[in-house]
């Protein structure tokens, strides 16, 4: 008798729960979908790029929505995994049809999404993935149907280069770098390319495998070859154990680092250790523009934004503008707008999506200093070419 | 010169802490004959412990050290209570248990991400970062204390295990559980107390790993590498434990210095392959039937 009362509590449950998704899918929305590490190591990235989407959808349907329908979000958690991300695109173009696609954080996890999103003929756009082989998997091939906000790795490597020839008046360089990323391998080699072509030595060039927590045997080799600066081309929490055990070493060389740096739990972790460290951005959370926004979200979610949260934002308004320009929230119509959009304004600049490679063309690096425990502004590279 | 002395100090002081993970793979399979892989787990729990020990409550360091030893073993007996003792009555196959240990492993990792949270905890400085200098070599307060810590332990370990009263009843059970229970001894209990001494090692294995690398919830997926130590030293031997500790921790730190860092795990995991093939019974153990 009890068996039964639970299972038929359990069918009109299930009756009553797609009934109520039927009525919801009556009103027109326009459906947007997330992927992101919700949990897992990248978790800070990816739920800063989760809450900053939020954020702005609120926003967008405060002020009446796109085309005058309000945005639904549909928001799943790839932790970090790119077996993980393919899936959960998979089932956000076949299962919950959105119109778009935000996500993710990671090269490697778009570089696998790529070919999901052309074959669903769906519109991806990256926050954060910066390997060039995202949209432009080899030469004279383009990801139709994948797109980025952020800047890509060899201006990257350029900047990292110049900066630390220029501005610090270094001339030997040591690479410490994750041979599974992606990310990391391309910042290391395009790094080295500029690095050589400036006339700089590479002293040093050691590897380390993802989920490594040891760095000390390739340190000491480091530390053995005397460097003035050492690329640090991965994410903070490697970062963070790297630079305590280059500190504990007795390695005084300036630290340098990317965008898998930013993030407060680096100073939490690392304090001291990366104090007078030096890490290439895509933007700057204390510049005066962002501001206002950035205190929304303090109230909204009750914690600081991470530059994630303004990529995010910025993708987010990639989006709006091409469904405004293209008058449909067809994903066809939307990648196509997409495609030659101009002069939208992020939080990262103005955007304009390059039709050969789907990368944002002009958009500049700011360096930032970590000073007295603190990320601080430092200087503003010119754009890239 | 220098630079082989201080990868040797790198190496010796990461074998310290796979030293201390392998014992306790090591006493549980040398009574129960199959590998806990949730070990890894109650190390995780173990940092967890100790963590929250020295920053909510902020408790001295060692009383946090015996919070954490303590309430390890006791999670390492209830995890033995609920994921192991009904297919030990039932003299089940050892691959149900080794399924069993998976299950748990997979169930305690999630459980702390959605309790806990999956954020990267640091350990309070409990020592300055600043290393003891000899010349030009440079010794980490913290890799000395990580060392001590260790062979304080293992030697406790090893007094009970060969010297005391207990320590006969679990190296009876170790080679027959069956007959070691006919002459008096009570099975249950004696595997209780080598999960709760494995545990135990977790334990300050938790805390030692977690002040060096931070906590995180699937710390404990680290701890492969303790097992691999502990089956080339020998699978059921703790001498030999301590020994394939630090035969892998110092292999892989010259692996990673004189041969490249690229190819430190394929020349390292190699050389473990090759001491297994020559020697099956790896570096200090006897031979049995199933090794894990």
């Amino acid at each position: 008798m009890f068996k039964k009362l639970v299972l038929s509590a359990l069918v009109l449950m299930l009756v009553f729960g797609f009934t109520g998704c039927q009525q919801q899918a009556k009103e027109e929305t326009i459906k947007i979908g997330f992927f992101g590490a919700l949990s897992g190591d990248q978790a800070v990235w990816g739920q800063a790029d989760r809450d900053g989407l939020i954020l702005t959808v609120e926003q967008i349907n405060a002020a009446g929505g796109i085309l005058g329908k309000p945005v639904e979000l549909v928001i799943y958690d790839d932790k970090g995994d790119q077996l993980e991300a393919v899936n959960v695109v998979k089932r956000l173009i076949n299962e919950d049809k959105v119109s778009a696609i935000i996500g993710c954080n990671s090269s490697g996890r778009n570089i696998a999404v790529a070919p999901v999103a052309e074959e669903g003929k769906v519109p991806v756009i990256s926050t954060f993935a910066t390997n060039p082989r995202v949209t432009v998997p080899e030469e004279g091939k383009l990801m139709e149907y994948t797109f980025r906000v952020c800047f890509i790795d060899p201006y990257s490597g350029d900047v990292t280069a110049r900066f630390a020839w220029d501005d610090l008046g270094a001339k030997k360089a040591a690479v410490l770098y994750e041979i599974s990323s992606d990310y990391s391998v391309g910042v290391r080699d395009f790094f080295t390319q500029a690095w050589t072509d400036l006339g700089g030595e590479i002293v040093a060039d050691e590897a380390f495998k993802t989920g490594d927590v040891d760095f000390r045997a390739q340190l000491t080799t480091i530390k053995d070859s005397n460097p003035d600066v050492i690329v640090m081309p991965f994410l903070y929490k490697e970062v963070a154990l790297a630079a305590k055990q280059a500190r504990e070493l007795g390695i005084t060389a300036t630290m340098l680092g990317g965008d898998g740096w930013p993030s407060t739990a680096l100073l939490e972790m690392a304090a001291d250790a990366v104090e007078g460290s030096y890490f290439i951005n895509h933007a700057d959370v204390d510049a005066p523009n962002v501001q206002e926004w950035r205190e929304q979200f303090k109230e909204r979610f009750g914690s600081d934004i991470e530059i994630n949260s303004l990529m995010s934002h910025d993708a987010m308004m990639m989006i709006k503008a091409a469904i405004e320009n293209a008058n449909s929230s067809e994903p066809q119509a939307i990648r196509d707008a997409l495609h030659t959009l101009k002069g939208v304004e992020g939080f990262s600049g103005t955007i304009n999506i390059d039709p050969e490679t789907h990368n944002p063309m002009g958009k500049a690096a700011v360096i930032i200093e970590i000073k007295d425990g603190k990320f601080q502004f430092f200087k503003q590279f010119e754009p890239m070419q | 010169m220098t630079m082989i002395l201080q990868q040797l100090i790198n190496g010796i002081s990461i074998g310290a802490v796979y030293a201390l993970i392998a014992v306790g793979y090591s006493l549980v399979y040398s009574v129960l004959n199959f590998s806990n892989f949730a070990h890894g787990e109650i190390l995780m729990l173990g940092s967890y412990i100790g963590f929250f020990a020295l920053t909510l409550l902020k408790v001295p360091f060692a009383v946090a050290i015996g919070m954490a030893v303590i309430g390890a073993g006791l999670l390492a007996i209830l995890m033995e209570k609920i994921g192991y003792r009904a297919l030990r009555v039932r003299h089940a196959p050892l691959l149900y248990f080794m399924i069993s240990a998976m299950g748990l492993s997979i169930f305690l990792q999630n459980f702390t991400i959605v309790t806990i949270g999956p954020n990267f905890r640091t350990y309070p400085d409990v020592l300055p970062i600043t290393p003891y200098a000899l010349g030009a070599l440079s010794i980490g307060r913290l890799d000395v204390m990580i060392f001590v810590i260790t062979a304080i332990s293992l030697a406790l370990l090893t007094w009970l295990v060969y010297k005391t009263k207990l320590g006969s009843g679990i190296r009876a059970a170790s080679y027959n559980m069956t007959v070691a229970s006919l002459m008096g001894i009570n099975p249950d209990l004696i595997v209780a107390i080598v999960f709760m001494l494995a545990g135990g090692t977790a334990g300050i294995g938790g805390v030692l790993f977690g002040m060096k690398y931070t906590v995180y919830p699937w710390m404990g997926t680290l701890t492969i590498k303790a097992f691999i130590a502990a089956v080339v030293g020998g699978l059921g031997s703790l001498p030999g434990a301590v020994l394939g500790a630090f035969v892998l921790g110092v292999t892989e730190t010259f692996a990673a210095a004189f041969v490249s860092s690229e190819f430190r795990d394929l020349f390292s995991y190699t050389l473990m392959i090759l001491i297994i093939i020559l020697r099956p019974a790896g570096l200090l153990g006897t031979l049995t039937q199933e090794k894990a």
